[in-house]
């Protein structure tokens, strides 16, 4: 049996996949109505990995340097309430979603 | 002491933080406009010319295969060939050359930095709320907000063309030959006994250090206040300046320490943004550096070498945070639990 909180991420996770899978075929399906199959794909695949990249580094940015950044925040008295386990749950769905839509593109070209 | 299990985890978190500006980069570079393929054959070449560019770099191929490969080269610390700026050079035997050049401008502004920041920040918390503080809380407030694109001219006005105590640009004087060891000047100089080549080059770095530096400095203060007036505040101060040790020594015996942890994480922190200062000040200074070389890079669409300086920026941020990391653990062992 999984631990909670790895449950958690787990379901997390496969959520924002499924999300991004769904975003994926739409988007797919619509570039190519315009642009043509190869450009479509292309364009999907490019924008999941800004996704992906962006949810990556956003996770081991919050990981490394987190905690840094939530004392900076609470010396300048910046009033934000920014915290490092909320970013890193933030950018795991935004890491899982990236991945889905690469997925799509990629399974959504072989299946057109 | 710092455990071998606590650098490990943070070694391997370097990792995804490349894996991410690897994906990023390469995203960016294929949803950018433009065909790289067209760029290297030429504006005038032919279509059949320009397919063939783009069969030998394999633009042809699925994108997630061009993906795949791409970070399979990566792993192989193969960045690619230049195709404009220096064509057909390895990109990683150009960066070599390039970047002691930028880290030795933000570590002169990052010393800069420190050097200013701390004790201004010292004397800022120990006379709160009197003029020299409330100066010092402005000055901080215009070094954060000013732009390098803005103070980079103005101290080159001031400084250079009307006072004339520096350089408008460049590294070193003219009148110096300085082969290159490490490609960082000033330890070339100083290893090949040039002492006057030394005062040179320091000469030419003092300005443009000094505008990366404002930003950091600004920041490090601000930091090194909030951070010692909360040490200030707590019990075992009372306790030490009750049993009559002088206010200085209580302050820099018990205090400077503890108030230094917050700020080392900063220090950290804005190391990034001081490479990226570095871009700015290389083009306002014309210093030959990397920073200058990725503006150059991508207003002429030479992929790999925007990739490649791209990545060794982000791996020297990694790298500064992990030493950061370790020197915070150093000072607070509580921080590897």
């Amino acid at each position: 049996m999984l631990p909670a909180w790895l449950r958690a991420a787990a379901r997390r996770v496969l959520l924002a996949v499924a999300a991004g899978v769904a975003v994926g075929v739409g988007g797919v399906v619509a570039f190519a109505l315009r642009d043509g199959l190869r450009t479509a794909t292309e364009q999907v695949f490019a924008l999941g990995a800004l996704a992906f990249g962006v949810g990556l580094l956003g996770w081991s940015g919050s990981v490394m340097a987190g905690r840094g950044f939530e004392n900076m925040q609470r010396y300048l008295d910046t009033g934000s309430d920014w915290t490092e386990s909320d970013s890193r749950r933030a950018m795991s769905r935004v890491t899982g979603f990236g991945v889905g839509v690469m997925v799509a593109a990629s399974v959504a070209t072989a299946g057109l | 002491m710092i455990s071998k299990r606590y650098v490990l985890k943070r070694l391997l978190l370097l990792i995804p933080v490349l894996a991410g500006v690897a994906t990023l980069v390469f995203s960016i570079l294929h949803l950018s406009p433009g065909n790289p393929a067209r760029v290297i054959a030429g504006q005038r070449a032919s279509e059949a010319a320009v397919r063939e560019v783009e069969r030998q770099l394999g633009l042809n191929d699925p994108i997630w295969v061009q993906y795949g490969r791409f970070l399979f080269d990566l792993l192989q610390f193969d960045l690619g060939e230049s195709y404009i700026i220096r064509r057909g050079q390895p990109v990683t035997s150009v960066l070599r050359w390039k970047f002691p050049i930028t880290l030795e401008l933000a570590v002169y502004g990052q010393l800069f930095g420190i050097l200013f920041g701390i004790p201004v920040g010292i004397i800022s918390a120990v006379k709160q709320d009197t003029i020299t503080d409330h100066l010092s809380r402005f000055g901080a407030l215009a070094g954060i907000s000013v732009p390098i694109f803005w103070s980079g001219p103005l101290l080159i006005l001031l400084f250079a063309v009307e006072l004339g105590w520096f350089p408008t640009s460049g590294r070193i004087s003219t009148d110096f030959v300085v082969p290159q060891l490490t490609g960082i000047l000033t330890l070339d100089t100083l290893l090949l006994g040039q002492y006057d080549a030394f005062l040179s080059a320091v000469h030419h770095l003092l300005l443009p250090s000094l505008v990366i530096g404002i930003y950091s400095m600004a920041l490090i203060s601000r930091m090194m206040r909030s951070s010692m007036l909360e040490v200030i505040r707590q019990d075992y101060i009372r306790t030490a300046r009750a049993k009559g040790q002088g206010t200085k020594i209580t302050l820099m015996k018990h205090g400077f320490r503890n108030a230094l942890i917050p700020v080392v994480t900063v220090i950290g922190i804005q190391f990034g943004s001081l490479l990226g200062g570095a871009v700015l000040t290389e083009t306002v200074f014309a210093i030959p550096g990397i920073g200058q070389l990725l503006v150059d890079a991508i207003r002429d669409g030479d992929y790999p070498l925007v990739q490649g300086t791209v990545l060794i920026f982000a791996f020297v941020f990694t790298l500064v945070n992990l030493l950061v990391d370790l020197t915070y653990s150093y000072l607070d062992p509580r921080i590897e639990q």
